[in-house]
């Protein structure tokens, strides 16, 4: 592997939902991910995609989405829990891409308002990501009634979170050298 | 994704070295014109994956 080649990983905001609280919590992932040595990150916020709803999948491929799915070591993505689900927007956005998240890591933030911290939205986004070939990691991290975690400004109130963000994305970097060592060296053959 | 000649071995087109073979997936959701391309056993096309070993650029083609 070129060590000299830094990892991508970027954070995809899973949410367009006005007063997002999720908006916090990609920041501050983004913001712990960009203090990590050789990392680089990046926020996709997908309210801002300007992809079309009069189609689906590959058709609707975003370029600079795409571009940076390709290049991309490994994806954080972080998302509220809606009806105990995604957003259909985060889907739709995950669908326009196939070949670009193969054999690449990603770890999956979960935020609510209630106790459980998305843990039900990050079950049903993991059969979605194998399906897409992201590779899960087993560490995630829960925002548990995300309104007492951070202020209204984004500021965060409860450092224990750091640890665990702390936790999480060592598990991600791992994952993401080990695939990219597998990807550029290790044949299927 | 990095384009790529179409050949036995992948060669990315950047760097012009040979690219690694790392995966197959199946396809089910195909064009029409690739209908007939799909293996019987398995439903569907298969895609293999290939990446870069110098610049970490990725392609795929059908196999």
């Amino acid at each position: 592997m070129d060590a000299s080649r830094s990892l991508f990983i970027p954070v995809i905001l899973g949410t367009a939902r006005m007063g997002r609280m999720s908006l916090h919590a990609a920041r501050l992932v983004v913001a712990e991910l960009g203090s990590c040595a050789g990392v680089e990150t990046d926020l996709i916020d997908i309210a801002k995609l300007p992809l079309p709803t009069n189609d689906a999948g590959e058709a609707i491929k975003q370029a600079d989405f795409s571009a940076k799915m390709s290049k991309a070591d490994a994806l954080v993505v972080v998302s509220p829990e809606y009806n105990h689900g995604y957003s259909g927007l985060l889907k739709h956005v995950l669908d326009s891409c196939l070949k670009e998240y193969i054999h690449k890591a990603v770890g999956i933030v979960g935020v609510s308002a209630g106790p459980f911290g998305g843990t039900r939205v990050i079950q049903n986004l993991l059969p979605v990501m194998r399906e897409i070939g992201l590779v899960t990691i087993f560490w995630d991290v829960n925002f548990s009634i995300v309104q007492k975690v951070f202020a209204e400004d984004g500021k965060l109130l409860d450092e224990s979170y750091i640890r665990r963000i702390d936790k999480f994305l060592k598990e991600l970097i791992w994952m993401a050298k080990t695939l990219r060592q597998g990807r550029e060296h290790i044949s299927l053959d | 994704m990095a384009a790529v000649d179409n050949a036995d071995k992948m060669i990315c087109s950047h760097c012009k070295v040979e690219m690694n073979h790392h995966c197959d997936k199946i396809v089910y959701n195909v064009d029409a014109q690739d209908a007939g391309k799909t293996d019987p056993s398995l439903g569907g096309i298969i895609e293999e994956f290939h990446t870069c070993p110098k610049c970490g650029g990725g392609a795929s083609r059908h196999a």
